[in-house]
């Protein structure tokens, strides 16, 4: 659950990111497609980041086990 | 695929579209398009006069007055430095000189400065003699007045030397008692008095000894002044000395040695009233010679003062000159020897741009013909152009560095700007370093004015260049650093509980079996209750070797995504059925299952081994899986990927060689006359521009290409994937550095009451956490991140078999020079 709803506010900051783009540096439709392949790329490399520490610990197999002292 | 179709053209992704013009210009307003041209800075000359020499040039002899004066202009900076002035006014603004002016104005002042440079030497070097006469005087002296004072006469041969004292003078004289008073007035015995280098003295006083075999007095005082000495232009100390002697022979002796020695003789009147009257006129003179000198001096610094207001705007002037002259010895003369012939690059959107600067010129320079700009065919590949910014240009800078781009092809700077950046982050993980990173970036950004004017050592001006991708690893660097929860090595409990807890209130089997898991994940990050556990790099480096292929495996599935991109773009299907297909299968069948299992690991926490499955998924395909299952009919899965796998190889093989040989034979076979007629080609009208294009096949050659690139693509699919877990192990290693750092140094240092202890420890802690971690980390990182994108990424779609766009234009000399 936490999964997805994480999932969703990570898309939900790439689109405020691409419109923050679009409104500071407005350069015409090829730079635009440029900055929302930056804003995107960046999106999806922060969340397969985030996804994957976060599915790692889903289910763990092993667990902390505490350390003498 | 229609919808990537109706997409504009992203701003990065693929060159400037560029084409081939030829300039004719008119004579008369050749020099002046050309420097108009090098102002807009749009335009590359194609060299039409390569094979002649450089003194075959038309405009040779304009070069060489260029060289000539740049070369006065190095002399007048060389002097100024010398005598170490320093630019304090603004210049003064002057009106526009021109070329001829300034070469004449231009040797006026050197010839006036080398003159005044000769007799600022001459004086100096008579100001040196009479400084020197006037402390042989004062030494000398002394000498002679205490040896007349005494009128005991005795003819003895004097065996020791006597060393004199500044305060001992009382003593030697009455040792000189025994000499004759009045040297010169005795028949033959004579003195030489001189001055030489205090460091020569004893060898000087051995060899004249020898030379007259003992008949000879040495007296030597130091000199109490300091002497120029003007060959090593430095300060040394002399002394002064008095040599007595009897007979010719022995004066030309003691005479030839003090030559050899570099010895200065002065000749001293035994007299003392002359000696006091030449003594009044030595000193009168040197206060003259001194005035004269200052004078000199100030004369001359003045001269140089008003050089220098002018000189920075001489020498942009002269190297653009330079600049435009070599560049009109690039243009042809063309049959009537009335206009010039260029043919060059520029990029398609500078046209109008670079019309309206040649229309411009006409005008300016009265021409009554226009200059004639059209657009030709090329036969070679056009230069490739990418129109960036300063926030861009590092990240061009980087991909150049491997291969500039072929013409129009996907620019990979497009995805690095975001992930090299992140795969440095990847590795760097750390949010306190970050911090620390991002505060050098924002320092370098915010002085990137004053710095960019300034000269840099190389390391500087790299550092200066990188800084906006130092900030976007900065950002990254303080995200991935959250993620794997790491302040230099602290982790913190920001966003929320931890996860575990002990399995019963006494937390008894706490070190032995462990906490256990009872609450949802911890949502974002790692749980910082595995920082200090035992197993916490177990844990670690399974998810990030884990992590480090799910990386690998996205990247060079986007650069075969590029490498379809570019084939759609060349139109060439057969790229795109033979080998963007093939590779696609074979590389997820493979590595896009590992990464489905891995995915599928996670979510339902099963216990498969995965060296396992995938082994033995080529070992036996075709046993059972057993424990190792995750999938529903994971083995007719298994052997199907596996089928797909082995199909693909050939299929990226084969095909294309094929097919390329039969289009080339279909396109030949009937067309054996056509080539005959294309090869009586008009060569008188363009002769330099090479129209034929030899077309030759070579099947085997094509064959082994194909197969060099399929094998490479196999092969390289297991090795580049594996070379990923190179993010795993470089950040491995930067938190056990800082683990190390943290605990070993300065948290024992903490553990001591002394504050001197823990300062020290603070000191330690700080330097090492600079030095190693944050320089060599950093290098460390940035390098293997690069070498992840250049070989891994890049290899899938990149050629590189371009070259760069370079316009002749001004603003690139003044970075050239220097």
């Amino acid at each position: 659950m936490g999964f997805l709803i994480t999932s969703l506010i990570f898309i939900v900051a790439g689109v405020i990111g691409a419109l923050l783009a679009r409104i500071c540096c407005n350069r015409g439709p090829s730079g635009n497609l440029f900055h929302l392949t930056l804003v995107i790329t960046t999106t999806v490399c922060c969340w397969m980041m985030w996804a994957i520490v976060y599915l790692a610990q889903m289910n763990p197999l092993i667990v902390p086990i505490l350390s003498e002292g | 695929m229609k919808f990537f179709d109706n997409l504009p053209a992203m701003d990065l992704m693929r060159s400037e579209k560029m084409t081939f013009v030829q300039l004719i210009i008119p004579f008369e307003s050749a020099h002046r398009a050309i420097s108009y041209l090098g102002e807009l800075g749009l335009l590359q000359f194609r060299d039409l006069n390569d094979d002649k020499s450089p003194f075959q040039r038309t405009f040779v002899n304009q070069v060489k007055r260029c060289g000539e004066m740049s070369r006065k202009l190095r002399f007048f900076k060389d002097q100024i430095n010398k005598a170490g002035l320093l630019p304090t006014t603004r210049p003064t603004l002057q009106p526009n000189i021109d070329l001829e002016e300034l070469e004449i104005q231009l040797s006026e002042h050197e010839s006036e400065l080398i003159e005044m440079n000769t007799n600022g030497e001459k004086l100096r070097q008579a100001y040196n003699e009479l400084l020197e006469f006037k402390m042989v005087l004062q030494k000398a002296g002394g000498f002679l007045v205490s040896a007349q004072s005494h009128t005991v006469a005795q003819d003895r041969e004097l065996e020791e030397t006597v060393y004199l004292n500044n305060h001992h003078i009382e003593r030697t004289s009455l040792l000189e008692q025994e000499m004759q008073p009045g040297p010169s007035n005795q028949a033959g015995l004579r003195f030489i008095s001189g001055i030489i280098c205090k460091s020569k003295i004893l060898r000087f006083e051995r060899m004249l000894f020898r030379a007259t075999r003992g008949n000879m007095f040495f007296n030597q005082a130091p000199a109490e002044e300091y002497v120029t000495d003007p060959v090593l232009a430095e300060k040394v100390e002399k002394t002064v000395f008095v040599v007595f002697f009897s007979g010719e022979q022995a004066r030309t002796k003691i005479l030839k040695i003090c030559d050899a020695f570099g010895a200065n003789c002065y000749p001293v009147p035994e007299d003392i009233t002359t000696q006091r009257q030449i003594t009044r006129e030595v000193l009168s003179r040197l206060s003259e010679l001194e005035a004269t000198l200052d004078a000199g001096i100030h004369h001359r610094n003045k001269a140089l003062t008003s050089i220098l207001s002018h000189l920075k705007k001489w020498t942009v002037m002269v190297r653009k000159e330079k600049a435009v002259y070599d560049t009109l010895n690039m243009l042809n003369f063309d049959v009537t020897k009335k206009c010039l012939v260029g043919e060059g690059w520029c990029p398609i959107f500078a046209k109008h741009q670079i019309q309206e600067v040649l229309r411009r010129a006409t005008i300016d320079s009265n021409s009554q013909v226009g200059i004639i700009f059209h657009i030709m065919d090329a036969v070679e590949s056009p230069p490739t152009y990418f129109k960036t910014n300063k926030f861009t240009h590092a990240f061009q800078e980087i991909v150049d560095a491997y291969g500039v781009a072929r013409y129009q092809e996907a620019n990979p700077s497009v995805y690095t700007v975001i992930t090299y950046p992140f795969l440095f982050a990847v590795m760097f993980g750390d949010w306190g370093h970050g911090i620390c990173l991002l505060l050098g970036a924002l320092i370098l950004i915010a002085r990137e004015r004053r710095l960019g004017s300034q000269k840099l050592g190389s390391f500087m001006e790299l550092a200066v260049g990188g800084r906006y991708v130092v900030l976007l690893m900065a950002l990254f660097s303080i995200y991935c650093g959250l993620i794997y929860n790491e302040f230099f090595s602290v982790p913190f409990r920001m966003f929320g509980e931890t996860a575990y807890k002990c399995r019963d209130p006494s937390c008894s089997d706490a070190r032995t079996t462990g906490l256990i898991k009872y609450r949802d994940t911890y949502p974002f990050g790692v749980d910082p209750s595995w920082r200090g556990s035992r197993s916490e790099l177990p844990f670690l480096n399974s998810l990030k070797m884990k992590m480090s292929i799910l990386f690998g495996v996205a990247q060079m599935n986007l650069g075969i995504l590029l490498s379809y991109f570019n084939a759609r773009f060349f139109r060439s299907s057969l790229d795109i059925r033979y080998q963007f297909v093939p590779q696609m299968i074979f590389f997820n069948s493979l590595f896009g299952y590992l990464a489905l299992l891995i995915v599928i690991k996670w979510c339902t926490g099963s216990q498969a081994d995965l060296y396992h499955v995938m082994i033995y998924m080529f070992l036996s395909p075709t046993d059972d899986l057993g424990d190792n299952q995750l999938l529903w009919a994971q083995r007719p899965l298994q052997i199907l990927l596996l089928l797909l796998a082995v199909i693909a190889v050939p299929w990226m093989l084969f095909p294309k060689p094929l097919i390329l040989r039969k289009i080339h034979l279909e396109r030949f076979q009937g067309r054996t006359y056509g080539l005959l007629g294309t090869s009586e080609m008009d060569l008188d009208v363009e002769p330099d521009s090479a129209r034929q294009r030899h077309e030759e096949f070579n099947f085997s050659e094509v064959l082994v290409h194909q197969m060099i690139h399929a094998i490479e693509f196999v092969l390289g699919a297991v090795s580049n994937t594996a070379s990923y877990l190179r993010l795993w192990a470089l950040s491995l290693a930067h938190s056990e550095l800082s683990t190390v750092f943290y605990e070993k140094v300065l948290l024992l240092a903490w553990g001591f009451d002394n504050i001197l202890i823990r300062l020290a420890g603070l000191a330690v802690f700080a330097f090492a956490t600079a030095f190693i971690l944050l320089m060599m980390e950093t290098l460390s990182a940035f390098l293997h991140a690069l070498r992840l994108h250049w070989v891994e990424f890049m290899n899938k779609f990149y050629y590189a078999d371009g070259y760069k766009f370079r316009p002749f234009s001004f603003s690139s000399l003044a970075d050239e020079d220097d």
